[in-house]
């Protein structure tokens, strides 16, 4: 893998939902490179600031030369990458760890809350070309914080909020739980090949959400090996120098987020350790 | 013209480095995690902190950043000596460049076991004394009390042949009792610093950002302390100074090259720019250029009492 470090320039900055910012960078190499679910450690030039920033790509274009990142301001770092206008450079370190593992032939269900949804955009176009049936499930608090379900061209697209502006009055998980517990009701699972040979579910999103998820998983005996998770924890380097951002592994010891993620099967998890530091 | 230039450091007993700038234990692994590092520019790397049996380090969360600086409580995560010694060491003997072992222990047996275990080992150039880590739970022991840093460098020269670097710590009232200490003691350099203990809070969820309450400080916010703390040193030891803490450019490097270090590690640089060793090298080389001076030995403000390039 050749890590590129790299001046990439913002072509393009919109807002794709409530509280959110999308930046497109022009960084050809960098593109051509990006696995779905792979991470950047983007620079940041904020006062007081240090470390770089790791992000998700939330989609890359590989022809076109294009990485596109979805975040939320929660920090200076955040607030200052968010700020950036067209035309300015970005310094960027990357792609960097593992993606999703989209070998295969069954039904993917992405499922995600909050800003989760930022990295899906790339995977289910990723998963649609392989020739896959997708069922993107979106969680937020609100209707406005949904990413439009345009995004996911090709995909079955349901919501859940919070609030019930849209889509299911509730949790994400609930709504999946819903779905699950009814195969029969569940006409996606049984199109396309692999019938009964069960689901791959990707998933990313805050800690309470995921633990809901293992959770559901647990009951509806879906093996965790089924899901995979895209990880996001504090990172210092993001190439595996530093040791921080090691996850707790089942069976013991650690795992390095950067090197042996961001994404990861479920089953490798420790997730009576996982604490809220954590988010998918 | 780059040609006259000479930046080369002797740090004792053999050690030569091609280049003053080295990377910092714990920030650059066993030297094999970050291709995109210009290694040419490096004068030596320094292992991350190696113990007797592997260790698992602490748990989640490890890292917080800071203003300007960041806390780490990695807990010294390795694979443990014999490793170190079986399956990485024949590939540093493949190197150019010198790699110093940062050895680490809970009990003056437990330093001399690591020692003794890299010994004579091809690829292994020089060891550094971690009695400065403030994450483990006897990790400052040693680093706080003159005697017993005395005492375990002692037991470690005893059985090594190779360079012996001793890290301080700079949580303590006189780090320049500790340096005396240990030079007495038969250390070839003096590593200045180790991080300073700190911590952050968390004050959404009312609890220590880090898991184990506190970590160690690093970045530009102790650069200033880091480099009292190698004025101080450097005046007072005949033997080489490293100075370590912060060091962001060539500017800061050049810093601790004034206040009497023969070279400088770079720590938390190495997360943020990869390509900053190969910039500092070359700062530093265009600052001497600039002023004339064709090596490093007539550098520092005051006359250096270490005996370098003898």
């Amino acid at each position: 893998m050749t890590i590129a470090i790299a001046p990439a320039v913002v072509v393009e900055r919109s807002v794709p939902m409530a509280g959110a910012v999308e930046l497109v960078i022009s960084q050809p190499p960098s593109a051509v490179a990006v696995a779905p679910g792979q991470f950047f450690q983007l620079a940041v030039s904020a006062p007081h600031t240090i470390l770089r920033r790791p992000y998700s790509a939330a989609w890359s274009d590989p022809a076109a030369g294009r990485i596109g990142f979805i975040f939320n301001v929660v920090g200076v770092g955040s607030a200052w990458l968010a700020a950036l206008g067209e035309g300015e450079e970005l310094d960027l370190l990357g792609p960097l760890g593992r993606g999703f593992d989209l070998v295969g032939h069954r039904p993917a269900i992405c499922i995600a809350g909050g800003l989760g949804i930022a990295v899906f955009p790339g995977v289910v176009r990723a998963l649609i070309a392989r020739g896959r049936s997708v069922m993107v499930l979106d969680g937020a608090r609100t209707a406005a914080q949904l990413l439009p379900a345009s995004r996911f061209a090709g995909a079955d697209v349901q919501v859940a909020t919070d609030d019930g502006s849209a889509g299911h009055h509730g949790s994400v998980v609930d709504l999946l739980a819903n779905l699950l517990s009814d195969l029969k009701q569940f006409p996606f699972a049984f199109t396309g090949e692999g019938q009964s040979a069960g689901l791959d579910i990707l998933t990313c999103g805050p800690t309470p959400m995921l633990t809901a998820l293992i959770d559901a998983a647990r009951r509806q005996e879906i093996p965790l090996s089924d899901i995979q998770v895209a990880l996001e924890t504090p990172m210092g380097c993001g190439i595996g120098t530093c040791l921080g951002c090691a996850a707790p592994q089942a069976g013991g010891g650690s795992f390095l987020a950067c090197q042996d993620g961001p994404c990861v099967r479920a089953d490798r998890i420790a997730w009576d350790l996982m604490t809220d530091g954590f988010h998918g | 013209m780059a040609e006259r230039l000479d930046l080369r450091v002797d740090l004792g007993r053999g050690l030569h480095l091609l280049s003053p700038v080295m990377v910092a234990s714990g920030t650059f692994g066993y030297g094999f995690d970050a291709p995109q590092v210009d290694r040419s520019a490096l004068g030596a790397i320094v292992s991350k902190g190696t113990t007797v049996r592997a260790r698992e380090g602490n748990a989640p969360i490890r890292i917080a950043e800071t203003p300007s600086g960041m806390l780490n409580a990695i807990g010294l995560q390795n694979p443990g000596v014999d490793y170190v010694a079986r399956v990485y060491a024949p590939r540093w003997a493949t190197w150019d460049l010198p790699v110093i072992v940062n050895v680490a222990g809970d009990s003056v047996d437990e330093y001399v076991a690591v020692a003794r275990r890299l010994d004579g080992i091809a690829g292994v150039a020089g060891l550094e004394l971690n009695i400065s880590c403030p994450n483990v739970e006897s990790g400052l022991q040693f680093g706080v009390d003159p005697v017993l840093a005395a005492e375990v460098t002692h037991a470690v020269r005893a059985v090594t042949k190779l360079p012996l670097i001793v890290k301080l710590t700079p949580n303590v009232t006189d780090i320049v009792t500790v340096a005396r200490a240990v030079e007495d003691a038969g250390a070839d350099a003096i590593s200045a610093i180790n991080t300073y203990v700190g911590m952050a809070i968390d004050v959404r969820r009312r609890r220590p950002i880090i898991s184990r309450g506190s970590g160690g400080l690093s970045g530009p916010a102790i650069k200033p302390l880091a480099l009292h703390a190698v004025w101080q040193v450097a005046a007072e030891v005949r033997i080489p100074v490293i100075g370590v803490g912060g060091i962001m450019t060539a500017g800061d490097a050049l810093e601790f090259l004034l206040a009497g270090a023969a070279a400088v590690q770079l720590g938390t640089v190495n997360y943020v720019r990869p390509q900053a060793a190969a910039e500092i090298r070359d700062g530093i080389a265009a600052y001497l250029m600039e002023h004339g001076l064709t090596d490093l030995r007539t550098l520092a403000i005051r006359p250096m009492s270490a005996l370098i390039h003898v």
